[in-house]
C-alpha cells in the first residue's frame, strides 16, 4: 500500500515536473539560427499570439502555422487555447488594424518542416511521428 | 430598385475581383514579403415601422455596403509598414467616400514598448479598432450602444501616434497597455453631422425634459478635434479570461451656418472623458463579452441670434453597455445574442423612450467558406432617442410622421474577406 502511494506520488510529480518536447501528439521545430534548444509554453503562446518576437535567448522567430489538420488543432488547443476559427479572427484583427502580417502557413508537415529549415528565425509544429530532418526541435517547459 | 441594382452589382464584383486576382495574395518588393488584404459586405435590412439608419428601412433596403483593401510590409524584424482604405454607404451616411482607415509607421522596440505614428486605430474597449470590419464578429451589427454605425466616425481612428506594449507578469498572466494622443478625423458623413444638418434638434428644459428646437443647422463646415486616452488590459491567469480598462478625453469642436440667417454657428465640447470597462471570456466554443462604459460631457454651442455667445449647455452623463454571448455549433454555423443598453441622460427618466435605445439582437453566422459568411439577424429596439447628436439610428429627417416607440429590424448581411 505505502509503495502504491509513493508510486502515485512521484509519478504525479514527474508527469507534472519533466519537461516535454512532445505535447499531445505534436512537437515544436525552430530553424537552426534559433539558438536556444528550449522554449516555455508561455513564450510559445506568445510568439503565436504576435505579443512576443523573440525568445528569452533573444533569438528573433517568426511564426509558422499549418493550414489545418490535426497537428494544427493540438497545437492551437494545447498551446494558444484557442480554437481555429477564434485563433483566424484574433490574427484577421491585427491584420486589419496593421499590427501584424498573417503568418506563413504550410499545407502539411513535410512542408512545415522544409519552411522551417529554409527560413531564418521560423518556429512551427508537426505531428509527432514527422520527420525533422534539417530543423531543431525545442523542448517546451 | 435601379440603385439597389447597381449597388448588388457593385458589391458582387468587389467580392468577386479579388476572389479572381487570388487576394489575399503576397509578392515581394526588393526581397521583401508585402502582403495585400482585402474586405467587403453587402447588407439589407427591414424594420416593422421606423426607419433605421439613415435608410428607408420600413420598405427594405439595401444601401448597406462598405469594403476596403489594405498593403502592409514588415521592413525589417521591428519596423512595419502598411496603410488600409475603406469606403463605405450606408443610408446618407458615408456616400461612397473613400478614407484612409488606417496608414502606420510601426516600430517595436522590445516587446514591452513600441511605437505606432501615423493613422492609427483607436483602442478602447474591446472592438472600437475593429467595428468597422464586421467579417471579424458573430454579429451584423454591433452592439449600437457602444459601436454605432452612426458616431463612430470620429472615435475609430486618430492621426497621431501610440506607445504600446505586452508585459508578462509570470503566473499572472499579461498586460497589454496603449496609450495614446493625436486629432481626431473630420467625419463630415457620419451621423452628428447628418442631425445637425438635417434634422429639427431637441433640446431640453429646465426640468430636462425634451423639447424641438426649430433651428436646424444649415451646414457643418467642419467637425473634429483633439484626442488622447490609455488603454490597459489584463490577460488574466485563469484560461480564457480578458478584463480591461479605457479611458479617452475628446476636444471636439464644429463650425457651420444657422439655416435661419446664414449666422456663423460654433460647437464646441468643454468636457468629454469616456471610461470604459470591459471583459472578454471564452471557453471552448462558447464567448462571452460584456463592456460598460460611461461618457462625461459638457458641450456648449453659439445661439441663431449671436455667433459669440454660447448657450443652451449641454451637460450629461450618458451611460452604456451590453453583454452578449456567441457558440461556435459546428465549423459552418455559429449563433448569438446580445442585450444593448444606451442611455443619453443618466439624470433624466430612463423609461423615456426619447432618451434610451435598447436593443436585444439574435444572431445566426453561416461561414460558407473561409472567405465567406452569410449573417442573418432579428434586433427588438426600445426607444429611439431621434435628432439628438449622439443618435443611435434614429432620425427626424428620415421619419417625417414621427416615431413609434418599439422598432423591429432584420438584418442581413453578406460578407467576404481575405
Amino acid at each position: 500500500m505505502k509503495h502504491a502511494a509513493l508510486f502515485s506520488i512521484v509519478a504525479a510529480i514527474g508527469f507534472v515536473a519533466i519537461p516535454s518536447a512532445f505535447a499531445a501528439d505534436i512537437k515544436i521545430i525552430a530553424n537552426p539560427s534559433v539558438g536556444t534548444s528550449s522554449v516555455s509554453s508561455d513564450e510559445l503562446k506568445a510568439v503565436f499570439l504576435a505579443t512576443k518576437s523573440s525568445l528569452s535567448d533573444g533569438s528573433h522567430v517568426e511564426p509558422v502555422l499549418e493550414k489545418d489538420g490535426p497537428a494544427h488543432e493540438a497545437f492551437l488547443k494545447e498551446f494558444v487555447g484557442k480554437t481555429d476559427s477564434a485563433f483566424e479572427t484574433y490574427f484577421r484583427s491585427l491584420v486589419f488594424t496593421g499590427k501584424a502580417s498573417m503568418p506563413k502557413t504550410t499545407a502539411s508537415d513535410a512542408d512545415m518542416v522544409a519552411y522551417v529549415a529554409k527560413t531564418k528565425g521560423a518556429i512551427g509544429y508537426v505531428s509527432a511521428s514527422a520527420s525533422t530532418a534539417g530543423v531543431k526541435t525545442l523542448e517546451v517547459k | 430598385m435601379k440603385l439597389m441594382v447597381r449597388t448588388i452589382f457593385k458589391t458582387a464584383l468587389l467580392c468577386a475581383a479579388p476572389l479572381m486576382l487570388h487576394a489575399q495574395f503576397d509578392f515581394k518588393v526588393d526581397g521583401r514579403d508585402v502582403q495585400v488584404h482585402s474586405f467587403a459586405s453587402q447588407g439589407f435590412m427591414y424594420s416593422n415601422d421606423n426607419n433605421y439608419m439613415t435608410m428607408p428601412t420600413s420598405t427594405g433596403s439595401f444601401a448597406f455596403t462598405d469594403f476596403g483593401a489594405n498593403v502592409s510590409t514588415q521592413l525589417t524584424d521591428k519596423l512595419r509598414v502598411g496603410a488600409q482604405i475603406y469606403d463605405r454607404n450606408i443610408g446618407q451616411l458615408g456616400k461612397w467616400h473613400p478614407t484612409l482607415d488606417w496608414a502606420v509607421a510601426d516600430y517595436k522596440f522590445k516587446d514591452w514598448f513600441g511605437i505606432r505614428a501615423g493613422k492609427v486605430k483607436t483602442t478602447l474597449g474591446l472592438y472600437n479598432d475593429t467595428q468597422d470590419m464586421a467579417f471579424l464578429q458573430t454579429w451584423a451589427l454591433m452592439p449600437q450602444s457602444l459601436y454605432s454605425l452612426d458616431q463612430r466616425g470620429t472615435m475609430i481612428s486618430h492621426m497621431g501616434g501610440d506607445i504600446y506594449g505586452d508585459v508578462s507578469l509570470k503566473r499572472l498572466g499579461g498586460l497589454a497597455y496603449t496609450i495614446y494622443g493625436g486629432e481626431q478625423p473630420q467625419d463630415s458623413t457620419g451621423g452628428w453631422v447628418y442631425a445637425m444638418q438635417t434634422s429639427n434638434r431637441i433640446g431640453l428644459t429646465a426640468d430636462g425634459l425634451p423639447i424641438i428646437v426649430a433651428n436646424p443647422v444649415h451646414s457643418i463646415g467642419s467637425y473634429g478635434g483633439p484626442v488622447y486616452g490609455a488603454d490597459l488590459r489584463w490577460t488574466t491567469p485563469v484560461k480564457g479570461l480578458l478584463v480591461g480598462e479605457s479611458y479617452v478625453n475628446q476636444d471636439r469642436s464644429a463650425t457651420g451656418t444657422w439655416y435661419a440667417n446664414d449666422l456663423p454657428f460654433h460647437f464646441k465640447t468643454d468636457k468629454d472623458d469616456t471610461y470604459a470597462s470591459y471583459v472578454d471570456y471564452s471557453i471552448g466554443k462558447l464567448r462571452l463579452n460584456g463592456e460598460y462604459r460611461r461618457e462625461l460631457f459638457y458641450a456648449q454651442q453659439t445661439s441663431p441670434t449671436s455667433s459669440t455667445v454660447f448657450g443652451p449647455n449641454t451637460d450629461k452623463d450618458i451611460r452604456s453597455g451590453y453583454v452578449s454571448a456567441a457558440y461556435r455549433i459546428t465549423k459552418m454555423l455559429e449563433v448569438g445574442s446580445y442585450y444593448s443598453r444606451f442611455y443619453n441622460s443618466w439624470s433624466i427618466l430612463h423609461s423615456d423612450p426619447l432618451n434610451h435605445v435598447f436593443d436585444y439582437a439574435v444572431t445566426a453566422r453561416i461561414d460558407l467558406r473561409n472567405y465567406l459568411d452569410l449573417k442573418v439577424e432579428g434586433h427588438f429596439i426600445d426607444g429611439t432617442m431621434p435628432g439628438l447628436t449622439v443618435s443611435r439610428g434614429f432620425y427626424a429627417a428620415d421619419n417625417p410622421n414621427g416615431f413609434k416607440p418599439d422598432t423591429r429590424l432584420l438584418v442581413i448581411r453578406f460578407e467576404y474577406h481575405l
